[in-house]
């Protein structure tokens, strides 16, 4: 019954807060929604019993990414270049006319379509599993895994992170005159 | 019980939003934030899967890796964005026109 709240909640953040990112006017905000919408994530691994990708999930990108992109956009002044011509709907900037909805809708008609075919004999073969209350924890077997099966993924993305590293300290560097 | 198709549906909704932020924004930032949305949904259905349909832990460990590479990601993108600010003092997708100077 808690797992089926936990889920609920999680739910209800993270489409709203991902909605609200579409279609709300300031970057500001949206950088702020993102949030909500990454912990409602959280949450949704927390009932699938991911304890670890969840609490990654909260420190990468909670205490990380949406802080550096609410750093980026004050650097950048936070303008959002929103169109003054209003659309259909009225909801998001610069989304076209009416053939672009038009395009856009069967286009994702035969898109959906396609995916609910193939996903759908997944489902079925996998119906509502009733999982009990008690979630053994993951980090044992997700340590023993990633320096085991998965050591050179592992070992490449420490070498990834400090390019990433040097690359953004080189390209964001102030410029000599 | 929770089934694996509300998780899918969760997934596309979430797809869809980072689409739409993608395509719609013109701000650059936004636009990263667009790509967050869209990679977070797709560790969200491998986490899924590996719950409902594979049963071990090798979802986890994708999603792992997606979120290291989306933070490198976001290092490097927005070391980009603000470089492109410092040159053209604005950073509206639209001005990103070459490649130097």
């Amino acid at each position: 019954m808690f797992i089926q709240i936990l889920f609920g909640l999680s739910a209800l953040l993270t489409i709203g807060c991902a909605i609200a990112v579409a279609v709300t006017k300031n970057i500001m905000h949206s950088c702020v929604f993102l949030l909500g919408s990454l912990i409602g994530i959280a949450g949704l691994y927390a009932t699938l019993g991911a304890d670890f990708v969840a609490v990654t999930q909260i420190m990468v990108y909670v205490g990380g990414v949406v802080i550096l992109m609410l750093f980026a956009v004050m650097l950048t002044g936070g303008k959002d270049y929103v169109s003054k011509a209003q659309n259909l709907l009225g909801l998001a900037p610069n989304m076209g006319n009416k053939w672009t909805y038009t395009i856009g809708l069967l286009v994702s008609l035969v898109f959906i379509l396609t995916n609910v075919k193939l996903v759908s004999s997944v489902i079925k073969a996998n119906p509502a599993k009733t999982f009990g209350n008690e979630f053994p924890s993951t980090v044992n077997q997700l340590g023993h895994l990633l320096v085991k099966d998965h050591v050179l993924a592992f070992e490449l993305s420490s070498v990834l992170l400090l390019g990433a590293l040097v690359g953004a300290a080189i390209i964001a560097r102030p410029r000599k005159q | 019980m929770i089934s694996l198709a509300s998780y899918l549906v969760i997934s596309l909704i979430l797809f869809a939003a980072g689409l739409t932020v993608m395509i719609a924004r013109k701000n650059l930032v936004a636009i990263l934030l667009g790509i967050e949305l869209i990679l977070n949904a797709a560790a969200l259905n491998f986490v899924a899967y590996s719950r409902y349909v594979t049963n071990n832990l090798d979802g986890h460990i994708f999603s792992l890796f997606i979120i290291v590479i989306a933070a490198a990601e976001a290092a490097v993108g927005l070391a980009i964005v603000i470089r492109f600010f410092q040159i053209k003092e604005t950073v509206h997708v639209d001005e990103a026109t070459q490649l130097r100077n």
